[in-house]
Parts: C-alpha cells; structure tokens; sequence
C-alpha cells in the first residue's frame, strides 16, 4: 500500500502504466483526425479551387490532453486509490477503554458508543485485551480484568450515560493500586473535573493515552429562579470559542387536565464571549406555578432540563385581620410582619373572607380573628376539609371570643382555655417565656432557636389526650406555642401568640420566616443552604437519568437536606426532586455555582481525536466513470474537429442570413431597440403593423406592407423603407403614421396602457386599418365572423367615432387613383370610415363639401395584406382571383393601399374643391 | 415484378394527388397566344386575333370577297352597310417540360426534407395539371410522354413515368437532345450543377427552335450556404467527381462566387434566348414557384 496523505493506492505498482503516457501523447500526435466524405452535388463548382488554408494536421493540444487525462484518470482508478485508509494499527497489549459517561455525554451518546465499538474492534482484530470503564459509575470491585474484546463488544449496548459528572480523581486514586501496564483510549465528556490533574496523570503512567473528545460545546440548563415577577433562567456553555446557535429553551408543565405541554418557550443567544445567556419567562402566576421543569430543546442530557421546585411557586394567600388596621401604626398592626415575610415570595389577597374564599387561596391566615360564623364559616370548613390550609394566630379578640373552649372547633387545632397568660410583664411574676428545641416529630425540627426570642404572652391549651401530638413548638415551660392537626385532607394550625410583637417577639426574629416557610405557607426566595436542610432526610420522588428523562425514583433512599444542597449528584444521591414533608427541592446538575469547563491541561503524549472520523471511501469507481465521460468527450471533441459534427443540418441561420441579403429592401428594424425604432421612425416614413402573436398573420402583414412598400416606392413620392412590426404593450406609436391591424381570433386584447397609447394615437391623428381578413367567409363587418366579434372586442375601449359604410363620395376614392372599389384579395365588401357630417348633396356636383377630417379608423375584412404579399424575390406570395381579373383586382388592391397611405400623408386635401374641375373632366367622359 | 409495378403506381397516384393539392388552388391556366405559332390543334383559349373558335371577337364591315354566308345579318339590320361577326382564334399551345433525374437530383442536405427531384417532379407535374385544365397539350421530354398530348391520359402517363426509376441514371443530368415542338413554350427543372458544356450546349439548342421557356433552378439550401469545415472529402452523388480539401470552410466564398458566376451564365443564357429564370430552393413554398411559372407561362410577368 502506498500513501500519499489521506490518500492510498491499494495496488501501487499499476501506476508504472503511468510511464506509458508520454508514448502515448507522441503517438497521438502524428495521427490526424480522418477527413470525412460527404456527397455533395456542388462538387463540379469546387474542382479547380485550393485550399487558402490548411487544417492542422496534428491533433490539437486540448483534444491530446483530455485523452491523456482520460487514460491517466484509468491507471490511477485500477490502482485502487482509497481516501482515509485504515491505518494498521501494529500495537499489541492490553487496552484500557474509559467512558466519560456523564450527563454531557449523553447527546451524541451512539456517537461515542459507536467509536468505542470501533475501538473494540480493532483491538479485538489486533487480539489485544480489553478493560471498559464508564467513569460515572462505580468502581469495579474485582479490579482491572483484561478480557477478550468480544465479550465488552456484547455489554455495550447496555451503557448508558449517568446523570452525573465522571469521577476522574476516584478512578485515579483506585488505580494506584493496580498492577498492570496498558495503553488507554479514553472518550471523554470534554468538561473539566477535580480530579483531572491526577486521573491523566495515572493514566500516562501506564502507557500510551489516545483521548477522544467532541470538539463542540457542552450546554447546560441552570436552575430556574423567580426574580420582579419573571421565571429566570441561564443556559451554560463550556467554550466560548466557538461559535454557538441561538438555543430554544422551553418551560414545561402540567396543563389542566394533567398532561405535560410546553407552557413558554425563549431563546437564548449568547454573546460572543459569555459562558452564559440568560432566558426569561414572562407567565402569569397560574401557568407559572405549574412550570415543573425547563429545558434546552433538542438536548437530550440531564445537563439540558433543570428541574423547578417551590423556588417557584407562589402561594396564593388570604389574610384576614380581626380589627381594620390603622394606616398610621403599621408596626403595631397585625399584619404588617405577616406581610412583610410573605411579600416576596407569595400573592397575598387582603379581602373580605368571602372574597378570599372566592379567589381560590392556598393559605388562609388569620390575625386575631374572633369568631366565624354564618355561610362563611361553611365556606371555610368546607375549604379546609378540601385542602386548605388555616393558619391562625391568636390576640386578644380570639382569647376574648371563647371559641373552641367549650368543644373542639373544626377551625382551631386544639381546645383553648378561656382567658390566656401573662408572663414577665409589669404585673406579673416571671420572665417571659423562650423556646423549648423543637423535638424531631416537629416541622420545625433542626431550625436554631434565637436565643432573644420570648413570649410575653399566650393563649392556652386545654390539656388533652391528643395535646401532645398536636404540639409542633413548645415554650420552654412545656406550653405548647404552635400547634396544629389535620382536618379533613388540609390543616389547621394555631400559632398561641399574636402575628405582631404584641405578645412576643417572635415575628421580629428571623425565626418567624422560616417557620412559615417550613409550613410551606411561603415559598423560598432564595436557595436553602445546608444549614436551613440541616437534619431533614429528603426522600426522591423522581430522578432523572443521563439523558434528562424524568421517571420514578423506586426505592431509593432518603438522602440528608444538608448533603442534598452542598453536594454535586452523584449515584447515591441522583439529580432529581426531592421531597420532606410538604415541601420540595429540585437537585439540578447545574447549581447555581456551576460552571462548565473544558477540559485542558492534556499532557502532550496524548493523541487527540475527534468522533468524526472520516470513513474509508475507494476512489475506483468514481474516477472510472470520470475516465470513460472523459472518452466520451472526446467522442464528441475528434466529431468537432473533423467537421462532421456541424452537418449540412445546421443551416437554417445560414440560409436566413442570405435570403435577408436577397431581399431588396433594409430587412425589418428591430421594434426591441426602442432608441433605434424611434430613430428609424422620425428620420423616415415607415409603415407599421400590429404584432398579433400569430407568426404567420404577422409575417403576411410584413409581407404585404413590404410589397405596398415598394409599390409606393415605384409610384409615389411617398417612398417608405421597410416596414416594422409594432408590440402595442412596449413600442411607442406617435411614429408612425399608419398602423396595419390584422385581426385574429386569438389575438390578446391590449393591456389599459397600451389602450391609453392607441387612444392618444388615434386623437393625434394616427390612422389604424383594422382587416378582418374573413370577407371570404360572408365577413363583412357586424356579420358576426370569429375575427368580426374579435374586432368588436378590440374596438370596443378605442375611442372611436361613429362609422359608416365608404360612401362613393369619399376621399379615399381619390387621393390618388381613382377607385370605385377597396378590394384586397377579397373583393366587394364595403370598408367603413368615420361617418361625415350630415351635408346635403349638390345636384350636378359629383362630390359633398367635406372639407375637414381624416379618418381615424378604416375597417373591412378584405385581407389586403395578402393582395399585397410579396416574396423576398419580389413575387406575388398569394393567388388573388382569377386569371387576369385577378391581376387586375391585385393592381386595384395597391392601388387602394397607395390611395389609403395617400390619405394617411395628405390628409383632405383631394376633397379641396379646387381640385374639383379637373376631377370633373377626367371624371366626365 | 409485379409488385415493383404496382409500387410504382401507387408512387404515381400519391405524386398526382399532391401535385394537384399544390395546383388546385391556382385558376386554370390561360396561356397566352402571342407566340402560338402554325399549330393548328384547338385549345380553349382565344388568341386575341381572329380566326375560327366559338368565342365572339368582333364586327368588321363586310368586304368585296367574303362569303355572303358570313354576314351578321342582325348586326347589319341595324345600319345601311353589311357586318361580319369574326370569333376568336382559339388554339392550343405545346407545353415542352423537362425534369432533370440525374443522381445530383435526389440530393438532400436535411434528411426529413424533400429532395430536388422530388420538387422538380412535383412542380412539373403541378404545371402540367394547371395546362391540360386550361386545355394545353404538355408532353415530357426525355421520356415516353414526349409525344404532346392534352387530356387525363396523358397526365396519368406524366406521373407513372415521373414515379418511376429511370436505371442507370447518369451523375449530372443535361438537357434533352429531342426536338421541342418549334414555337411551343418549354420548362427545364433542373439544379444546372452538371459540366458547364453540356448544359449550356443544350440550353442554346433548345432555344434555336423559336421556343422561349423557363429555367427553373432547383437548390438545396447546403447548396447555398456551404455549411461545411474541417477536413473533407466531397463527392458527386455517384462519386464520380471527387474533390478532398483540408479546411472546407475557407472555400465557402470561392464556392458562392462560382455558384453566382453559374447563375449569371444561366441567366445571361436566358436573356439571350428570350427566357426566364427562377430560382427555387427546396425549402421554400412548392406554391410559389407555381404561382410564378403560372405568370411566366401565362406571359403576364
């Protein structure tokens, strides 16, 4: 095998046919093309001549080349030339193969496992052994044990990604206590880990290290956060040095009747040198609060969908004050530390009860509210057997309100006793009250007590079985401070003080905040640390695997909320949501802190690689085909030179050039050239016709104006060149003083523009000859002929005047010759005119005073143009009657064409009546 | 045989129809008189002289020596002197045509077109159609219908001998040896490519019988516009006459000069003899050529 870069010749010796070229290129030269012989009965014409040039002998260099090539193209095809080849890979010994499998390589995830399929396979061809690590999983207990490739050939189908990162530093700790020499191909995620340094490290140890990486960027979804009311999240990149496509990010969740639908989509677009473009989802509060999860579409990795917990959600919430607050003692109303908790991170509705029961609430919270009674307390009980969820806290009205102290309300938690304490004021012994820890059973479990936090005041418990239970905070003498139960599928929950610092001090601590937020009545607005988690066990209720698919987390164990926050997911503790209680946390593998990088710092043995390997690809049969297009080629190029591929047969424009030269006349001006035609038409008469689109109509119209042409050249002092035909929609009329309008059946009616041009032609004192061409068939105008009702159609947008049958008298009798009749090759049809003004005729005087205008128009149908065709020879193109009558009707047609131009040129000057004595006499005989 | 003959005759029926599709549209052709000489066969048209017909010419005061038989009597009823009704001279004239067959003939340059011969043979009979319409005798020189005759039979035996393959054909043809019918009218369809002798020599024999005519030279278009180059070896159509060049295109003008310079002699020829010359290409019209030679032979161009 020889090869010459990606390039290799699987049978290098053919190419000494290569040598042969040069002989060839000699050889060809000294051949000429053969002479061809044709039967010609002009040969006599040519005896006799010589030849004033001679044609190369030799063949042309052009011709020479594309044969060498086409053979050249040959030898190098048979010498199996292959792009890319497979280079042999000589090295034996055992092979490490690791997989990155991490989240990031789960988008061109086949791509990888198809180059580790590649890799397996050749190292089983070579009958090296194999050891195949997926990095993000656990480590292999019984260590490295090289096998036959086959055997990990057969579990690769069963690898899939993770959803977490690889752990490189592990891998690389675990393997100094291996013994084994080994050369390693690793196909890395391409994103940076801690223990990179190390891993690549031990790794060149061992032998040689091949790694395969993608060279593009790896994406991520960070978490959503809620911020002024919007959704935000960012999408993650490693590598800002290449350039990256807007992504599509979209907000998935829950509709209505329980199926998933995206809720809002964005578009990320990163700025040329950020590692990171932020995305913004502008929802209503209904749709947002249903968002569960956002990803990048298209991305199928767990690094793509960034899962939404309570972060997000805001709770809608009512709260009731027992007494109107005043405007001016905000410190002191009920409400004020109430709202000042939830404010940020929920909807409060501040309402009548009815109308907060109205607006579908998660929480209701009242401050001191005394009694509830009538349809709204239904209501209330109602909801809250439904789900809701009643936080009271108490005053001076409810202590005052005697309720539940008698028998257990649905509406509080526990039975309280009338009247409430006192402690640690100005009349009374003690101190005030701090609080007890709050034991494990509680919510509040692991939250710290401040130690500034005292009550002051409270009301009591009455001491009951299921008091006990039903406490979640106590005092440090063992009053209970919160207590709640459940009540139908929501809650009740009694806080024993006043939501202001009336009674204690509890909502001026920080305390107070997260209490709410551990009774899930207000939603975090900021990320829980490991301290706010501390001592939860949070339980998975779905977990998301490599590629971002979101399933049911089965039986996996509860993992500590301070581990949940701090650490990065791994296989003990997979991203996924994550459940204590009443509340949610979303792990993401993208934190808040997360940053994607790339992996660097390869030492420089490492060969690098990308997935795209070029595929073997045999050039055989694409230069064979090349050769033999080459060799039809030149089947074509040997005709071209010999002649014989422009036969006798390609002649027509020869003949047409000559047949133009036979003609006496200029040949017609091209009406394209605009510029020219106008030229033509000012310096010169020229006589135009009407372009109806039928090529033979036009040709005979061009034949006929010629022949006119020329008779009124022989005859009169009007000496017109060659006629020109006219495109109504594009050339300009003015020109020309006559228009020849043949009319045809399947003519297309003018275009308003171009009806704009005739009328102003017509009114400037143009003269338009319509033919109808059809007096053979009983067409005389009205008769009703196809081209009869076509004129009508054309004239009808014309302005026209009114017309009348050539009355014997008009001038067209006598312009120039005197006529009785209009014949073309049709002959005793009647020709209409403008009709003349109503004048008496003069006995005695053969002619009416009609001294003023010229017709517009002239309208028959005896086809003068074909009485007027003639050849390019001169001779009549059409028989026009019979014998020498025919001769005769033929003379009076051009008589009348020279008569009717005649009028066109000089107007009513033969109706002057100082031409009338003459007209008389040669009249009178 | 007998098939080849019954080939022939359907080649003769299809010429025939499709020389009087060509001729059908044209009116009867009314030769004319001027030079109809001592031929004394009637034909029906006037020869704008007096003489025995049917068609009345005009009145003459009777003179000493005519026939009392003779005199109009309701002409001269109306005056004091004695009329004579006169009619017309009417006879038939001898239409002399000659279609060229030689092998130069059946050249064609576009193989779906029409040969010369093909045109010449259609255009002669198309005239022969208009004149035995017209009541003119015609006959076919070079061929067993030389003998003039009018009538159907005659037509029908032009087109056998038309469609018929004369053997052994020569390269070039030249015109007929035979005498023409002295005083008659003659059409020669033929390219005129042959030896310049021959051609000529026969043009001006033709021509010594005080008979005046028409040359019609037929052409294919290759013949015009000399659409060759290259390396080329011409050769008559039997390949009697051959002639190698190595660059056909530079002798395109010294072959349209040649060509000119024959037609100048043709026409020169024709002038000198009291004939007319046309032109006619294959690819034109067989109507025109037809309406022409109606003119020519009519007298009336």
């Amino acid at each position: 095998m020889l090869s010459i870069g990606s390039l290799a010749f699987l049978t290098p010796w053919l190419l000494t046919a290569l040598v042969t070229l040069p002989i060839l290129w000699w050889l060809l030269r000294a051949i000429p093309p053969a002479p061809a012989k044709r039967a010609f009965p002009g040969v006599r014409l040519l005896l006799g001549l010589t030849d004033p040039e001679r044609m190369p002998e030799r063949t042309p260099w052009w011709l020479l080349l594309l044969r060498i090539l086409a053979l050249a193209l040959a030898v190098l095809a048979f010498a199996n030339p292959v792009l890319n080849p497979r280079s042999a890979d000589l090295a034996r010994g055992p092979l490490l193969v690791v997989l990155d499998g991490s989240w990031a390589s789960a988008p061109n995830w086949q791509d990888r496992l198809a180059r580790t399929a590649d890799v397996l396979d050749r190292a089983g061809r070579n009958g090296r052994t194999v050891h195949l690590h997926v990095l993000s999983d656990p480590l292999p207990p019984e260590g490295l044990s090289f096998r036959d490739a086959a055997s990990w050939q057969q579990r690769l189908e069963g690898i899939s990604p993770n959803a977490w990162s690889a752990t490189r530093g592990e891998f690389a700790t675990w393997l100094t206590d291996q013994d084994a020499e080994f050369d390693t191909v690793w196909i890395s995620d391409g994103l940076a880990t801690d223990g990179d340094a190390d891993f690549m490290a031990a790794l060149a140890g061992r032998g040689t290290v091949t790694v395969v990486q993608d060279a593009r960027a790896t994406l991520g979804m960070g978490a959503p956060r809620f911020e002024d009311g919007k959704v935000l999240a960012s999408v993650l990149r490693s590598r800002s040095d290449v350039a990256q496509a807007p992504v599509t990010v979209s907000a998935i969740g829950l509709d209505p009747n329980g199926l998933e639908r995206k809720l809002g989509e964005a578009q990320a677009i990163f700025e040329p040198d950020a590692l990171a473009a932020e995305v913004e989802f502008d929802l209503p509060v209904e749709l947002r609060n249903r968002i569960t999860r956002i990803s990048i579409d298209g991305l199928r990795s767990a690094g793509a969908v960034a899962l939404s917990d309570d972060g997000l959600k805001r709770r809608k919430i009512g709260i009731v004050a027992g007494r109107a607050s005043r405007e001016e003692q905000n410190l002191i109303s009920p409400l004020h530390y109430l709202r000042t908790a939830l404010e940020p991170s929920a909807d409060l509705i501040e309402a009548t009860l009815g109308d907060i029961l109205n607006a579908a609430p998660d929480v209701v919270i009242f401050a001191d509210v005394g009694t509830v009674a009538g349809e709204d307390r239904i209501r209330l009980e109602d909801w809250v057997e439904k789900g809701g969820l009643l936080l009271r806290f108490a005053g001076p009205r409810l202590a005052q309100s005697g309720e539940g102290q008698l028998q257990e309300d649905p509406l509080l938690p526990v039975r309280l006793r009338a009247g409430g304490r006192s402690v640690g004021g100005a009349l009374s012994w003690g101190a005030p009250k701090t609080l007890r820890p709050f034991p494990e059973s509680s919510p509040f479990f692991g939250l710290s007590v401040p130690e500034d936090v005292a009550v002051t005041s409270q009301v009591m418990a009455q001491p009951d079985p299921n008091l006990p239970e039903r406490v979640m905070a106590a005092l440090e003498d063992g009053t209970p401070l919160v207590t709640g139960r459940a009540q139908g599928t929501g809650r009740v929950i009694l806080f024993h003080v006043t939501a202001n610092a009336d009674w204690s001090s509890l909502p001026l601590s920080g305390l107070f905040v997260q209490m709410l937020d551990r009774l899930a009545v207000s939603a975090r607005s900021f990320a829980p640390d490991a301290e706010d988690l501390e001592g939860e066990t949070w339980v998975p209720i779905s977990v998301l695997d490599g590629f971002g698919t979101l399933s049911d987390a089965g039986l996996l164990a509860g993992v500590d909320g301070a581990d949940l926050v701090s650490n990065p997911p791994s296989a003990l503790q997979p991203p996924g949501l994550y459940e204590a209680g009443d509340r949610q946390i979303a792990s993401n593998v993208i934190s808040a802190e997360t940053e994607l990088a790339p992996l660097q710092g390869l030492p420089a043995g490492f060969v690098q690689e990308g997935f795209d390997v070029a595929e073997e690809f045999s050039l055989k049969p694409l230069m064979l085909v090349l050769a033999f297009g080459l060799l039809m080629l030149d089947v074509l190029a040997t005709l071209f030179v010999s002649g014989r591929l422009t036969g006798p047969r390609v002649v027509a424009g020869g003949t047409a050039a000559l047949l133009a030269l036979a003609l006496t006349l200029p040949q017609e001006a091209s009406a394209q050239d605009s510029d020219a035609l106008a030229q033509l038409a000012t310096t010169q008469t020229v006589l135009a016709y009407v372009q109806t689109g039928d090529s033979r109509t036009d040709q005979i119209s061009e034949a006929g104006l010629i022949g006119l042409t020329l008779v009124l050249n022989r005859r009169t002092a009007i000496e017109p060149v060659a006629p020109v035909a006219v495109d109504l929609e594009r050339d300009e009329l003015a020109f020309f003083p006559f228009l020849y309008w043949p009319v045809t059946e399947l003519q297309e009616i003018p275009s308003e523009a171009a009806y704009a041009k005739l009328n102003m032609y017509l009114r400037n004192g143009g003269m338009i000859l319509f033919d109808t061409r059809d007096a053979h068939l009983g067409g005389t105008l009205g008769s009703g002929t196809p081209n009869g009702r076509m004129l009508q159609r054309l004239a009808a947008n014309l302005d026209i005047p009114p017309l009348e049958p050539a009355p014997e008298d008009h001038v067209l009798t006598r312009t120039f010759y005197l006529l009785q009749d209009f014949p073309g090759r049709y002959a005793r049809t009647p020709i209409w005119v403008e009709a003349a003004p109503d004048i008496e005729e003069v006995d005695g005087m053969p002619f009416r005073n009609l001294n003023d205008g010229v017709t517009p128009v002239v309208m028959g149908s005896n086809d003068w143009a074909a009485a007027w065709a003639v050849d390019a020879d001169g001779r009549a193109m059409f028989p026009v009657g019979r014998g020498s009558n025919g001769s005769r009707q033929r003379e009076l047609a051009y008589r009348f064409g020279v008569n009717l131009i005649m009028h066109v040129m000089t107007g009513n000057y033969k109706s002057d009546q100082v031409h009338v004595p003459a007209l008389l006499e040669r009249l009178g005989q | 045989m007998s098939k080849a003959q019954a080939d022939i005759a359907h080649d003769a029926i299809w010429l025939r129809r499709d020389a009087e599709k060509v001729g059908g549209a044209l009116p009867p052709l009314l030769a004319s008189a001027e030079r109809l000489a001592a031929s004394v066969a009637m034909g029906g048209h006037g020869r704008k002289r007096a003489g025995t017909g049917e068609t009345f010419w005009q009145y003459r005061r009777a003179m000493p020596g005519d026939v009392m038989t003779a005199v109009d009597w309701r002409r001269s009823a109306r005056s004091d002197k004695l009329y004579i009704r006169e009619m017309e001279w009417e006879a038939a004239q001898t239409v002399s045509l000659w279609a060229d067959d030689a092998l130069a003939m059946d050249y064609k340059s576009d193989p779906s077109g029409r040969s010369k011969a093909d045109r010449a043979k259609l255009l002669t009979l198309a005239l022969s159609v208009l004149l035995v319409k017209a009541g003119e005798r015609v006959a076919l020189l070079g061929t067993d219908a030389a003998q003039p005759r009018s009538g159907e039979t005659q037509l029908r035996r032009m087109a056998m001998t038309l469609a018929q393959e004369r053997e052994d054909r020569p390269d070039y043809g030249a015109p007929p040896q035979e005498r023409i019918t002295p005083g008659g009218r003659a059409v020669f369809f033929s390219d005129f490519m042959g030896p310049k002798d021959e051609i000529f020599d026969g043009l001006a024999r033709a021509a010594e019988h005080n008979v005046s005519g028409v040359f019609v030279q037929i052409v294919d278009e290759a013949e015009e516009a000399f659409p060759f180059d290259g390396r080329v070896i011409f050769e008559s159509m039997a390949g009697v006459v051959q002639f190698e060049t190595q660059r056909a295109k530079a002798l395109k003008e010294a072959y349209l000069d040649r060509l000119a310079e024959r037609r100048a002699i043709l026409q020169d020829t024709a002038r000198r003899t009291g004939w007319q010359c046309l032109i006619h290409r294959t690819s034109q019209s067989p109507r025109q050529a037809l309406l022409w030679l109606y003119g020519a032979i009519g007298g009336q161009i």
